[in-house]
């Protein structure tokens, strides 16, 4: 198979740090492909340049094999790439529907929005449909008219999970969806991203530093230090890699 | 059914109509003008809302589209005759054309900076207003003939207390759909997080501009029902003072919210108006203690008294829910 999503040669520089260098990854359709990689390695800030908050000074990412980076944020989700936030950003004044029906503004089709009309009814109808087939997926209909800010936790990382489902994306990627979580909630999570990838398709690119998750859901781990792309394989094979125990542990645990 | 208001909200509009109507026969001419005077401030300040509490945008620049609806239809009126029910409208597009055109530069800006340079827009406008004698009569001020509306003639508080119910009541179901439709979804979402709105599809500048535009164009509306029950308008009424006192009824009644606004809008509006008993060496101090009772509010209250009450309600109705999380009026992105 060929890949739908690939990170090619792409360098990214904050002032003096180089935050990526000539980082690459392909990922196969429907796959879990798991970046991980020490604080301050350049995930987030992968993803960042994927969904276009960030501008890599050299290389190009491709989706489908269009190229991402002459697109606005908003273009890139309708393209089919939706993503959520590792420091949970919530529309936290907005109900839990609310949240939902902004992920689905890309496919809500416009209407004039100070009268009443049958385009709007049909439009919202629709949207709310499908906002809360999502909510019912992720378990979190019952919460439909509470206010983000007033979830616990856990359910505002599912709330973000949520919102990007709302999107319809094809590539799906998440920012720390484990960071914080309890045990029972991990394991809710790896059932939901296992059901996403095999029975609906989606491809998944997961920032993660719950190992138990990583290693239980991706296909393909690719391990970030310091920018660079030093390892990539199958979990197993990674769990093993000399050069990976090194970033996380220091080269005195491989020694030792 | 969400993609609409409820039917109690558009029933209460119908109310307020019916009231306009009424009230004339009921209560005695001052109360009239002074009901006439806060449905007025409850279009200006909501349109206000629009850009601050809904979407989050500290943008100063309202007094002066407020400013444009005035004039614009007293001079179509005094100069080409233009009756009020084209003058009004076309007043509140060439306010909301301008909002548009000043939201395109300002929407590249944020926080203080966008504060500053819209308030420096209303400043050049007060200016312009005070200035372009040949116009606006400067600082004389400006004379304004009650308009006739289809051969009604709008001489009195009383009668032109049914016209601004009806304006009133039609911006205000304007205002309830627009809450929620798509558009204003997307306007509180990029109050709330404009990562989130990006990365949900919204094209958050976009969506800032035509928030500048309803915002202006609300104004506009304002301005027009200004004439409608005041004879006469002067540079000095649409300064920093009434900016201060548009943005007190918002952040004390809570902004964001369209029951906290109007809460606002009445409390604020009938001070000046009781205070008008005091002794004159009190009334000096009325600026004052606007601005004492704004930066009161936003230290102790900001979520208004309609948070205030809101968030009480939902803590009686859920004693298990966790506390509400301390997010302010104002858009945390705020220095």
């Amino acid at each position: 198979m060929t890949a739908i999503f690939s990170i090619r040669d792409v360098s990214m520089r904050f002032g003096g740090l180089l935050a990526l260098n000539r980082f690459s990854m392909e990922v196969e359709p429907g796959s879990i492909h798991a970046l991980i990689g020490p604080n301050g390695a350049g995930k987030s800030t992968a993803f960042n340049c994927v969904s276009r908050f960030c501008t890599p000074f050299e290389g190009d990412i491709l989706f489908d094999g269009k190229s991402l980076l002459n697109e606005p944020p908003h273009r890139v989700v309708a393209m089919g790439i939706a993503r959520t936030f590792q420091n949970i950003e919530q529309l936290y004044r907005m109900t839990v529907l609310e949240n939902v029906l902004v992920g689905l503004t890309s496919r809500v089709r416009r209407y004039f929005p100070f009268a009443p009309g049958v385009a709007r009814a049909r439009a919202e109808r629709e949207a709310v449909r499908d906002a809360e087939e999502v909510l019912d997926q992720t378990g979190l209909l019952a919460y439909r008219d509470t206010l983000a800010g007033e979830l616990d936790f856990g359910r505002q990382k599912l709330l973000d999970v949520s919102r990007a489902l709302a999107c319809k994306p094809r590539l799906l990627l998440l920012d720390e969806p484990a960071a914080g979580l309890r045990n029972r909630e991990i394991s809710y999570i790896d059932s939901i991203l296992v059901d996403l990838a095999r029975r609906r398709g989606i491809t998944i690119v997961l920032v993660e530093h719950v190992m138990q998750l990583v290693m239980s859901v991706a296909d393909t781990v690719t391990v970030l230090s310091f920018g660079e792309k030093i390892a990539e394989g199958a979990p197993a094979k990674i769990r093993a890699d000399p050069k990976v125990i090194e970033a996380y542990l220091g080269s005195e645990a491989v020694n030792a | 059914m969400y993609g609409a208001p409820a039917r109690k909200q558009l029933a209460l509009l119908s109310l307020l109509v019916l009231a306009g109507f009424v009230l004339p026969y009921v209560l005695p001419g001052y109360f009239l003008y002074i009901a006439n005077l806060l449905m007025m401030y409850v279009i200006l300040a909501i349109g206000f809302d629009i850009l601050l509490g809904w979407t989050g945008q500290f943008a100063f620049a309202h007094i002066a589209f407020y400013g444009i609806g005035i004039y614009g239809t007293a001079l179509l009126q005094l100069r080409f005759g233009v009756p009020f029910v084209i003058g009004m409208p076309a007043a509140a597009a060439l306010a909301a054309l301008i909002g548009f055109l000043i939201a395109l530069p300002a929407t590249r800006l944020r926080t203080v900076y966008l504060a500053l340079a819209t308030f420096a827009f209303a400043e050049c406008a007060e200016w312009v207003f005070r200035t372009w004698e040949s116009v606006t009569k400067g600082s004389d001020g400006l004379r304004i003939s009650a308009p006739d509306i289809f051969g009604y003639v709008v001489g009195t508080d009383g009668r032109a207390l049914p016209v601004i119910a009806i304006i009133l009541a039609l911006v205000l179901a304007g205002t309830l759909y627009l809450r929620h439709s798509k558009l204003g979804r997307s306007l509180c979402a990029i109050r709330d997080s404009e990562h989130v709105a990006a990365a949900s599809g919204i094209d958050v500048k976009r969506i800032k501009v035509i928030a500048f535009t309803i915002s202006a164009f609300y104004a506009g509306i304002a301005g027009g029902t200004y004439t409608l029950f005041q004879s006469f308008v002067h540079p000095d009424g649409l300064g920093v003072w009434t900016l201060v006192l548009v943005l007190t009824m918002i952040v004390v009644g809570g902004s964001g919210t369209l029951p906290g606004v109007i809460l606002g809008v009445v409390l604020l509006g009938i001070l000046p108006e009781a205070l008008r008993a005091a002794p004159r060496g009190l009334l000096v101090w009325q600026e004052f203690a606007y601005g004492l009772i704004l930066i009161l509010a936003i230290m102790f209250m900001p979520r208004g008294i309609w948070g205030l009450i809101r968030g009480g309600a939902r803590a009686r109705k859920s004693p298990a829910a966790p506390r509400q999380r301390a997010a302010g009026a104002l858009p945390r992105e705020a220095p």
